[in-house]
C-alpha cells in the first residue's frame, strides 16, 4: 500500500514543479531581447507587415493569454510551430531527443560499470595503495571540462590511434555497427568525466556503511569478507549512489549540449543552440521543456529505485 | 562451513569453557599506543554467567570483541592466550576463527536499531547465520529460523520471518538479535550490553529471556553492562574493569555483600536505588584517567579515598585473591579495607517541602501537539484503500502530546517518565513554544505563552532555559565556553565586559569546573565536564525554569549522581524548578518532588513521588517500576511485564491507551471510555484508571524507607 502512497506524493510534487517549469519557460523567451516579428522578418520590414505578423502569431496579445494558449496546446500534444524551421516543434524534439538520450544513456552506463566497483574496491581497501590509485584515476576525469575531454578522446583514439571515428551519426537501425563505434567516443569521453562523482559517492557510502553496527555483527556471525562486502554492504551503500547516479544523468544531458558540438551529434543539444541563436521561442521553449522533463523524470526514476532498495521506503516505516 | 558438532564430543571434561589468560590488546594512536586490554584474566565455565562491569572507556568492549578476534586496525591483540574448549583461539588461522564466530561463540550487540541490516529481511539475517554453520538446505534454515524466532517469543514468527527490521519494535528487534545469537546453540554468548538501549520495560523481558535461553541451551554468557542492577539480576559472578584493567572478580553474592576494591564500592553507591532515600548521592569524583596517560600507581589512586602513598607509586597493583571468599581485587590495601558497609550519606529529614500555596510558575492545561505522518508538504495525505473501489485521500496525524495538564511550583521539581516515544520530550518543547502547540493553554507566571507573540516569546526565553541530553549538540563547537556562556548573558542584558568575565568565572566554579575552563573549547572536556559547562550556560541568564531532557542519560552512573547532586544543590540554593524528563526511574525517584507517569501522549498518573511511587498505581506505573532491575541480588521483586509493545500514536487504541497491554484490563468500558485523569482519595494524586481505588492498592510501596546499609539479606522476602 505504500508504495502507492510513496509514488502518489511523487506524482503530486511531479505536478507542482512542471507547472513552475511552464511558467519559468514562458517567462525567459519573453524576456529574451529583440522582438520575434523582425527577427523573422528583417531589419527592412514594414510597420505595417510587422503589426500583421505579430497578428498572426499571436504575440500582440496579453501576456497571460498567450500562456494559456501555450499550455493548452501543450496538454493537446501541440509545442507550436518552429520560427526557423517552419516545423512542428514536437517532430524536430521527438526526432532529436532518441540520439541525444542514447548518447546520454550510454555515457551514465560506462560511468556506473566504471565507478562502482572502483569505489567499492577503494573502500575495502581505504588509504592503502589501490584506493590511492583508484581515487588518482577517477579525479583525472573530473579535473577537465566534458568537452576537453571530448577532444582529448578524438586525438588519441581516432587521430592517433585511428580507432573510431572522429565524430558523426549514424542511426542504428540504419547501421548498428557504424551507429555504436560513432557512439564510443563522444559515450567514454563523457563517462570518464562522470565517474569521479560516482566513484567518490560509492566509496564514502560503502565507508560508512562498513563501519555500520550491522557489519560488525556479520563478522561476529562468521560470514566471509566477500558476504560481508557484496551482500551485507554494498546492497546499503548503492541506495545513495542511486539519486548521485540519476543526478550524473541529468548532468550527462547538460554535458550534451556541448559534447553534441565537438562529436557532430545531430541531437537536442545542438537543436537548442540553433534555437538559441535564432530567438526560435517556440523552439526555445520546447527545448527548455523536454529537458526539464528529463530532468524531473530521472530523478523520479532515482526516487523510485531509492525505494526499491530501501525497504524502509517501499513498505512505509508506519504501518 | 564446519559441520555442527554436538555437545557431547565438544565437551573437553576438564578445565572451564573458557579461560582467558593475560589477554593484552593495544591501539596505535597518534599520541602513542595505548592499551585497552591489560592482562585480562578470568575465566568462565560452561553454563555460567559473568557480567563484566567499568565505566564506557574501561575496555569492555574491547576486550569481549578480543576474544571472538574481532579487533580492527589500528588495534592488536599482542598478547595472552584465549583458550577455549581447551584450545587457544590466539593460535587459530582466521579462516578456522570465522568457524567459530557466530557458531561456538556468538555475539548479541548492544543496539537493536543499527544491528540488523536495514535492506535484509530479519529471516534472511537469521538463515544465513544457520546455513553458514550448518549443513542444511534452504528451506530447512528457514524453518529452524522460524523455531528460533518462536523460542525468543516473537509472535506470528511464521509470517513476520520475512519482514524487514524496521517493522519491528525494539524490543522485537533485540529479541531477533537473541536469536541470531542461540541459532547455532553455541556453548558462549558475549552479549555487549544487550538492554542498555532499551525501555525498563522492554530490557526486564529480554532479560528474562536470556535467563531463560542460558538455561535450555546450557550456554555460558558473558555479559556486559555498566548497569549493576542487571549484574545483580543476570550473573553468577563479576568482574569489574577500570581503565583497561580488572581490578576485581568475585561471586555475585560477595561483590555486593563485601566489595573488595574502592572502586567497586563507589560503583555501586552511586547509582540512585528506587528503595532509598538520600539527600545527595555518593559520588566517584573526577573522572577515569585517559589510557593513554595512566598515573604512576594504581590507576583509581587519583579518585581513590583510600589512597595512601603506597598506592601512588610503583605501578598498578596486581589482581590477587582477597579474604576467604572467592573474591580477586587489584588493590594494595583490599586486606585491610573493610567495603562491606555503603558509603551512603545518612538520609536527613527527607526532601524538603515545596511551597504550593502560591500561583505555580508554569502551568500546561489540556496541552496537545499532532504532528503529520510523514515528511514533507503531501507528507501526511494517505491513501486509504479500505472499502473497496477508489482510495479515498485522507491526512493522518501522529497524536505525540494528547491533552496533558500539569504544573510545576516555584522550586518545585516535576518529573516526566514514560518510555521512549511516549511524547515526554514533545510536552517540553512544546511547552516551552520550541514547537507550536496543537490545541491548549500553557501559562508561565501568570503569561499565556500559547497566545504571545514570537518577540515575546524570545524576551521570556532567558526565564526558561533548556538542557539537552546530549550537551554537544547545544554547545557551539566553534566557540570557548566563556563565550558561550557570556554570549548568553550578553544577549539577555545581564552583565557585559569585566563584570560578565567575572560572573563566568564564577558560575564555572559554581557547576564544578576551574575558572580557567573559560578560555577552552567545549571538544576538550569530557561528557560530563560538557553538561555542567550547559548547565552553566541555562544559569547564565538566571532563569526560573529548566526543562531538563534526559540529561544524564548519556553518562556513566558515577558521573551521572555528580549531575544529579549538582543540579539538587543549584535548586536549592536558586530556588529554580525543573521540569526533568528521564526514563530512568531510579533517577527520577531522587530528583524529583512530583512525578507525571506519560503513555502514549496522556498522562496516566500525576502526583507526589510518595504518592506515585506507593500504593495504589495505575496499573502501567506498578509495572514500569516493578521492571526496574535492583542493584542488589538479594532483592526479588515479582515483575509485571508487559504484553507487546507501544501501540501506533498515529492509531492509537480506543478508550483507555493502555487497554491493549493493561494486565488488570476489565473488560469492556477499558475499551470503549476513555478513564479521566482522577483524583484518589480527595488528594492531589491523579490516577487515569476505571479500576477502583482498592484494586489498584494491591502492591506494597515501591519506597518503603529503607536506608540501603540496612537492607540485609534476612528482610528481603
Ligand atoms: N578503534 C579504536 N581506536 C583507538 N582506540 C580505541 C578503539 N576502540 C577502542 N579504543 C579505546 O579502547 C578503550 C576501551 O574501549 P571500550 O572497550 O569500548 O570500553 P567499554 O566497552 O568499557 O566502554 C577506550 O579508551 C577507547 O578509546
Ligand atoms: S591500591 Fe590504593 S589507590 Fe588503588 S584502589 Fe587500593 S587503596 Fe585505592
Ligand atoms: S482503564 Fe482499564 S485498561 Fe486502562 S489502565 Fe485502567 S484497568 Fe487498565
Ligand atoms: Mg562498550
Amino acid at each position: 500500500m505504500s508504495m502507492y502512497n510513496y509514488v502518489f506524493r511523487r506524482v503530486g510534487f511531479m505536478a507542482v514543479t512542471l507547472f513552475f517549469v511552464t511558467l519559468i519557460a514562458f517567462a525567459v523567451t519573453n524576456i529574451l531581447p529583440g522582438d520575434v516579428a523582425l527577427l523573422i522578418l528583417g531589419p527592412n520590414a514594414t510597420e505595417q507587415s510587422l503589426e500583421a505578423l505579430q497578428t498572426q502569431l499571436g504575440l500582440n496579445r496579453p501576456l497571460y493569454v498567450q500562456y494559456i494558449d501555450w499550455v493548452v496546446g501543450l496538454l493537446q500534444g501541440n509545442m507550436g510551430e518552429s520560427l526557423r524551421f517552419g516545423e512542428p516543434v514536437s517532430q524536430l524534439i521527438a526526432e532529436r531527443l532518441p540520439r541525444s538520450m542514447m548518447l546520454a544513456v550510454a555515457a551514465t552506463l560506462v560511468a556506473v560499470v566504471l565507478s562502482v566497483p572502483l569505489g567499492v574496491y577503494a573502500a575495502v581497501n581505504q588509504n592503502e595503495a589501490p584506493d590511492v590509485s583508484a581515487s588518482m584515476f577517477a579525479f583525472v576525469g573530473i579535473s577537465m571540462p566534458i568537452f576537453l575531454w571530448g577532444l582529448v578522446f578524438i586525438l588519441v583514439f581516432a587521430v592517433w590511434l585511428n580507432l573510431f571515428p572522429t565524430g558523426g551519426y549514424v542511426s542504428p537501425s540504419e547501421d548498428l555497427v557504424g551507429s555504436l563505434t560513432r557512439l564510443v567516443l563522444p559515450a567514454g569521453a563523457m563517462g570518464f568525466a562522470l565517474t569521479a562523482y560516482i566513484m567518490r559517492m560509492t566509496r564514502s557510502s560503502m565507508l560508512e556503511v562498513l563501519s555500520e553496527e550491522y557489519i560488525n555483527l556479520a563478522r561476529a556471525k562468521g560470514m566471509s569478507q566477500r558476504v560481508i562486502v557484496l551482500r551485507h554492504a554494498l546492497k546499503n551503500a548503492i541506495i545513495p549512489v542511486i539519486t548521485v547516479i540519476a543526478f550524473q544523468f541529468s548532468y550527462a544531458f547538460g554535458g550534451v549540449v556541448v559534447l553534441e558540438e565537438v562529436f557532430f551529434w545531430p541531437g537536442i543539444g545542438r537543436l537548442t543552440l540553433t534555437a538559441i541563436q535564432s530567438r526560435d521561442i517556440p523552439l526555445i521553449q520546447g527545448c527548455i521543456l523536454v529537458v526539464a522533463l528529463i530532468y524531473m523524470f530521472s530523478n523520479f526514476a532515482a526516487d523510485l529505485l531509492y525505494a526499491y532498495f530501501d525497504p524502509r521506503i517501499r513498505y512505509g516505516g508506519d504501518d | 562451513m564446519s559441520a555442527p558438532t554436538t555437545a557431547t564430543d565438544r565437551e573437553a571434561d576438564d578445565g572451564p569453557l573458557l579461560d582467558v589468560r593475560g589477554l593484552r590488546t593495544e591501539f596505535r594512536t597518534d599520541a602513542g599506543p595505548i592499551v585497552a586490554s591489560n592482562e585480562v584474566s578470568f575465566s568462565l565455565d560452561r553454563g555460567e554467567t559473568m557480567g563484566l562491569v567499568g565505566e564506557s572507556g574501561a575496555g569492555k568492549s574491547v576486550t569481549a570483541r578480543s576474544l571472538m578476534r574481532l579487533i580492527d586496525s589500528p588495534g592488536e591483540i599482542t598478547g595472552g592466550q584465549v583458550v577455549f574448549n581447551g584450545e587457544d583461539l590466539l593460535q587459530k588461522t582466521e579462516a578456522e576463527m570465522r568457524d567459530i564466530r557466530g557458531n561456538r561463540i556468538a555475539m548479541i550487540p548492544q543496539d537493536p536499531m543499527s544491528s540488523l541490516n536495514p535492506v535484509m529481511t530479519v529471516g534472511e539475517q537469521i538463515t544465513e547465520t544457520i546455513r553458514r554453520h550448518q549443513d542444511v538446505s534452504k528451506s530447512e534454515a528457514r524453518q529452524l529460523a522460524i523455531e528460533s524466532m518462536d523460542d525468543v517469543g516473537i509472535p506470528d514468527a511464521e509470517e513476520r520471518i520475512d519482514d524487514y527490521p524496521h517493522e519491528f519494535s525494539g524490543g522485537m528487534r533485540q529479541r531477533v538479535l537473541v536469536a541470531i545469537g542461540f541459532s547455532c546453540e553455541p556453548d558462549l554468548i558475549i552479549a555487549d550490553e544487550p538492554t542498555t538501549a532499551l525501555d525498563v520495560t522492554t530490557q526486564a523481558k529480554i532479560l528474562d529471556l536470556l535467563n531463560e535461553m542460558q538455561e535450555r541451551e546450557g550456554t555460558a554468557v558473558l555479559m556486559i553492562t555498566h548497569n549493576l542492577g542487571v549484574v545483580a539480576q543476570t550473573c553468577d559472578h563479576v568482574g569489574v574493569m577500570y581503565a583497561g584493567n580488572l581490578v576485581e572478580t568475585a561471586e555475585l553474592g560477595d561483590l555486593f555483600d563485601r566489595p573488595r576494591h574502592p572502586y567497586t564500592r563507589a560503583l555501586i553507591d552511586s547509582i540512585p536505588e528506587v528503595d532509598t532515600d538520600y539527600d545527595e548521592l555518593p559520588t566517584l569524583d573526577g573522572a577515569m584517567p585517559d589510557l593513554g596517560n595512566l598515573p604512576s600507581g594504581c590507576n583509581f589512586a587519583p579518585r581513590c579515598p583510600h589512597a595512601t602513598e603506597a598506592c601512588r607509586t610503583g605501578g598498578d597493583p596486581s589482581l590477587d585473591s582477597v579474604g576467604d571468599d572467592s573474591s580477586r581485587a587489584a588493590c594494595l590495601h583490599a586486606a585491610d579495607l573493610d567495603l562491606s558497609e555503603s558509603t551512603v550519606p545518612e538520609s536527613g529529614a527527607g526532601r524538603r517541602d515545596v511551597d504550593r500555596s502560591g500561583e505555580p510558575l508554569f502551568e500546561v492545561r489540556n496541552l496537545k501537539k499532532y504532528f503529520n505522518a510523514g515528511e514533507g508538504v503531501f507528507g501526511n495525505v494517505h491513501l486509504s484503500w479500505e472499502g473497496g473501489g477508489l482510495p479515498t485521500v485522507e491526512r493522518r496525524h501522529v497524536k505525540a502530546v494528547d491533552d496533558v495538564s500539569f504544573d510545576v511550583y516555584p522550586g518545585e521539581t516535576v518529573g516526566l517518565v514514560g518510555e521512549s516515544g511516549c511524547g515526554k520530550s514533545t510536552v517540553a518543547r512544546t511547552a516551552l513554544r520550541l514547537l507550536d502547540p496543537t490545541d491548549g493553554e500553557v501559562y508561565f507566571e501568570g503569561q499565556p505563552l500559547h497566545e504571545l507573540g514570537t518577540s515575546e516569546i524570545r524576551s521570556l526565553r532567558r526565564e526558561m532555559q533548556m538542557i539537552f541530553q546530549d550537551p554537544q549538540s547545544s554547545l557551539n563547537p566553534r566557540k570557548t565556553v566563556g563565550q558561550i556562556v557570556g554570549r548568553a548573558m550578553e544577549k539577555h542584558g545581564i552583565a557585559t565586559g569585566e563584570e560578565k568575565r567575572e560572573r563566568v568565572g564564577d558560575l564555572l566554579e559554581r557547576v564544578g569546573l576551574s575558572r580557567a575552563a573559560a578560555s577552552k573549547y567545549p571538544h576538550e572536556f569530557s561528557g560530563g565536564q560538557q553538561q555542567r559547562v550547559a548547565i552553566a550556560h541555562a544559569l547564565a541568564v538566571e532563569p526560573k525554569l529548566i526543562v531538563c531532557d534526559e540529561p544524564v542519560s548519556a553518562l556513566d552512573v558515577s558521573v551521572q549522581a555528580q549531575i544529579l547532586n549538582l543540579l539538587n544543590e543549584i535548586q536549592e540554593d536558586e530556588n529554580i524548578s525543573f521540569l526533568f524528563i528521564s526514563h530512568n526511574i531510579g533517577v527520577i525517584r531522587h530528583i524529583c518532588d512530583r512525578v507525571a507517569v506519560m503513555y502514549l501522549g496522556k498522562i496516566a498518573e500525576f502526583g507526589s513521588i510518595e504518592q506515585v511511587f506507593s500504593p495504589p498505581f495505575h496499573p502501567y506505573t506498578e509495572s514500569l517500576l516493578s521492571a526496574v532491575p535492583h542493584a542488589n541480588p538479594d532483592r526479588e521483586t515479582d515483575r509485571i511485564l508487559l504484553e507487546g509493545s507501544v501501540p501506533s500514536p498515529i492509531n492509537p487504541p480506543s478508550g483507555c491507551p493502555f487497554q491493549t497491554r493493561c494486565p488488570k484490563k476489565i473488560g469492556d468500558v477499558c475499551e470503549q471510555e476513555l478513564p479521566e485523569l482522577e483524583s484518589v482519595g480527595g488528594a492531589d494524586h491523579y490516577i487515569s484508571c476505571h479500576l477502583s481505588e482498592e484494586e489498584m492498592s494491591q502492591r506494597d510501596s515501591f519506597i518503603t524507607p529503607s536506608k540501603r546499609a540496612e537492607t540485609s539479606p534476612a528482610d528481603s522476602d
